[in-house]
């Protein structure tokens, strides 16, 4: 255990040492490659605590304050290879944004600070035991990345980080009222204080003991609070802004490895809530708000006119089909959820990705006015329309497999109404997407025409292709270790 | 554990200070002048330490006194002092823009502090001693108090004092319903409040910087 110790200490420290050597050099390539080679890094690191968290079954290290299960360890590795792949097409966004937007040095430099501390404040949620620090370090999160969608300073961006902090501090303390009524749920007194400490490893031991009517009313305030973060409706009215106005490496780690890191939270207290109340009731709850922020995130991608706000929404749409796969519960339900959380993780960097590169061709986020881009910058365009296709589950992909599986569960356990309104809203949301890409990708320009065309640097779609082509062959192929250590995960929230 | 074999005269003073912690929140609500809300929430950080040292002498524990003078370094003496300094510093007009009246600010608070009743009530009654229900009540519905101020009133500080009430009414609760609350929380808890007030008094410069002003009635580009 010594050398997990020393491991994991590393583990954090690299995006620590990045994020302050490349603020304190002034170097700018130095600053692109140390943040590129630590979440190279720690994508490697990912891997191997993932290897320990199998076949070691539990890491429990510092006395308990950091506990690595199978659950954690995924979400660990989700956060990773979004933060790789986003600090590799960091360096070609940030260099187009230095050449053609004014944006000053030191702009530049506190992006790279800012960019591995909040990797490392998501890296470090997921080993948290102790609910409340868990809680602080989501609430760390937001002010690393608030600082990050004012990149650029301009007006729409401070509103954008504005908004953001606000709504989401104010539903995390929300959240952090919810862990201590858990708290005072198991330490009431005359009850011999159970389970009297924060720690979801102890809460989830003792769930039997909890007294109900707390946990009842602590869970809805967890979900609410922390579903703030994950951007389900009606808390979502910070995520279209934010997404939007930040760097679109920036947008694709909030979307694809924050969203993430916050549901995982809900997890932890939903299998706490199930195990003490029954199932039934997290379950509702789930699937309540998870069909609310469904049909409010099909409605935006509908209504949108920007590149970035609609995948914004395509978010706020995927991060409600992973609630509804848990809150569907039994075995397709969470795997498809599990599995779903997967592939927005390697489909939705592609789409800011791509959005990114768009944005500096083009100038504009406006999708009508994007044209024709498959003629201008075909290696962009073709993996952009393949990403697309991806995002909204077309086969083979990813997202198809999860989704299907997740209907799947719901015909299984007879919600044949909520079946209809699944397939409904999919078929609504992968319509519109279609639509507003292909003319972005095939439509004709009309008056401006771009006279210099060609791709970017490699930097540009390199980060694109790889998710993308991991997503595809996923979606012909889940390896067996995949499939294991998902069956494990749905064990451990069961 | 608070109400549990202490001379009379302690409940009656605690009962007193959760009172004027109420109050404190009220005299919020009711306030035109950001210097005067200020003043309001070091004033009832300041309450809320002396509860906790009370609290802490009945418990006998030396978290709870490291908590509370933590406490009033904190919330009752740092914050307010660069919230005021800020004030200062950038000569801001004082008064804040109301969307609602201020009758209607209090009518509201009342009837949040009277829904906070009821939810405590229901909760936590049949476990505890009256006081904890008071006192924890009132914590309860400074919470809500806080999330008021947030949604009725447009500038940039008053956001952050409503997220700075929404922390005291969760410290309050804490303290009072679960004291043996492990000291990591509280710790982080007030890096928290220090990183975020930071946090946000760097945006709403960059603010002032770009639009001149501290109010968010600006903040309208972003929609859909």
């Amino acid at each position: 255990m010594m050398n997990m110790k020393i491991f994991i200490a590393i583990f954090l420290i690299i995006p620590l040492f990045a994020s302050l050597s490349s603020f304190i050099v002034k170097n700018k390539r130095f600053a692109e490659y140390i943040s590129l080679f630590s979440s190279f890094l720690d994508l490697i690191g990912a891997f191997i605590i993932l290897y320990f968290s199998i076949s070691l079954k539990t890491v429990s290290i510092f006395n308990g304050a950091i506990v690595i299960d199978k659950f954690s360890a995924y979400i660990i590795l989700l956060v990773s290879v979004v933060y790789f792949v986003s600090s590799m097409y960091g360096i070609s966004y940030m260099r187009l944004a230095l050449e053609d937007e004014k944006m000053t040095d030191g702009e530049f430099f506190r992006y790279y600070l800012f960019l591995n501390l909040f990797a490392l404040t998501m890296l470090l949620a997921p080993m948290i035991n102790n609910m409340a620090v868990y809680l602080i370090d989501i609430e760390l999160t937001t002010i690393t990345s608030a600082f990050l969608v004012i990149a650029e300073v301009t007006e729409k961006s401070i509103e954008a980080a504005w908004k953001y902090i606000v709504i989401v501090s104010a539903g995390i303390s929300l959240a952090l009222l919810g862990t201590i009524l858990f708290y005072l749920s198991g330490n009431i007194p005359g009850s011999g204080n159970i389970a009297s400490s924060m720690d979801w490893t102890s809460l989830s031991l003792n769930a039997g003991y909890l007294n109900k009517d707390i946990v009842r009313f602590a869970f809805v305030l967890i979900v609410i609070g922390l579903g703030t973060k994950v951007g389900l409706a009606p808390m979502h009215t910070w995520l279209p802004d934010a997404h939007s106005e930040a760097p679109s490496p920036i947008s694709s780690m909030l979307s694809a490895s924050l969203l993430n890191t916050a549901m995982y939270g809900i997890m932890r207290y939903f299998n706490i809530a199930g195990k003490n109340l029954g199932f039934d009731f997290p379950q509702t709850i789930m699937i309540i708000i998870g069909l609310f922020s469904l049909f409010i995130g099909v409605m935006g991608i509908i209504n949108q006119k920007t590149t970035k706000r609609l995948f914004a929404y395509s978010s706020i749409e995927h991060m409600s089909i992973i609630a509804l796969g848990f809150g569907l519960g039994g075995i397709f339900g969470t795997f498809g959820a599990l599995l779903q959380m997967l592939g927005h993780s390697l489909t939705k960097p592609v789409m800011f990705f791509g959005s990114g590169n768009f944005l500096h061709k083009y100038k504009t986020k406006d999708i009508n006015k994007i044209k024709g881009a498959f003629y201008v910058m075909p290696k962009t365009a073709f993996l952009f329309s393949t990403g697309v296709m991806s995002l909204i589950g077309a086969p083979p992909s990813i997202i198809f497999i999860s989704e299907f599986l997740i209907i799947l569960q719901s015909l299984k356990d007879g919600y044949y109404w909520m079946t209809f309104l699944l397939i409904g809203f999919l078929i609504a949301a992968f319509v519109s997407l279609l639509s507003k890409s292909g003319s972005m990708v095939f439509g004709k320009a009309e008056g401006n025409f771009i006279t210099d065309k060609g791709d970017f640097s490699p930097f540009s779609y390199i980060p694109m292709l790889l998710p993308l082509m991991a997503s595809i062959i996923l979606g012909f192929y889940i390896p067996g270790s995949l499939h294991s250590l998902l069956s494990g995960i749905v064990h451990i929230i069961k | 554990m608070l109400g549990y074999s202490m001379p009379l005269y302690v409940y009656v003073i605690e009962d007193l200070l959760v009172l004027l912690v109420l109050l404190s929140s009220f005299i919020m609500l009711s306030s035109r002048w950001i210097s005067f809300y200020i003043h309001a929430y070091g004033f009832q950080s300041f309450l809320i330490f002396v509860l906790t040292i009370i609290l802490g002498i009945e418990a006998q524990s030396v978290d709870l006194y490291l908590v509370a003078f933590l406490t009033l370094f904190v919330r009752a003496i740092f914050v307010p002092y660069i919230l005021l300094r800020m004030i200062k510093k950038f000569n801001i007009k004082e008064e804040v823009k109301l969307t609602l009246k201020i009758p209607f600010s209090i009518i509201s608070g009342v009837v949040l502090t009277v829904f906070a009743y009821f939810l405590i009530y229901r909760l936590i009654s049949p476990f505890s001693p009256k006081i904890v229900v008071n006192a924890s009540s009132i914590a309860l519905s400074l919470i809500f108090v806080g999330f008021f101020m947030i949604i009725s009133r447009f500038t940039t500080i008053t956001h952050i004092l409503g997220l700075l009430v929404i922390e005291n009414g969760i410290f309050l609760l804490s303290v009072v319903v679960v004291p043996t609350l492990p000291i990591i929380v509280e710790l982080v808890v007030l890096f928290d409040i220090l990183v975020t007030v930071t946090a946000m008094l760097i945006l709403s410069m960059f603010m002032k910087m770009r639009t001149g002003s501290f109010s968010t009635t600006m903040l309208n580009r972003l929609v859909g």
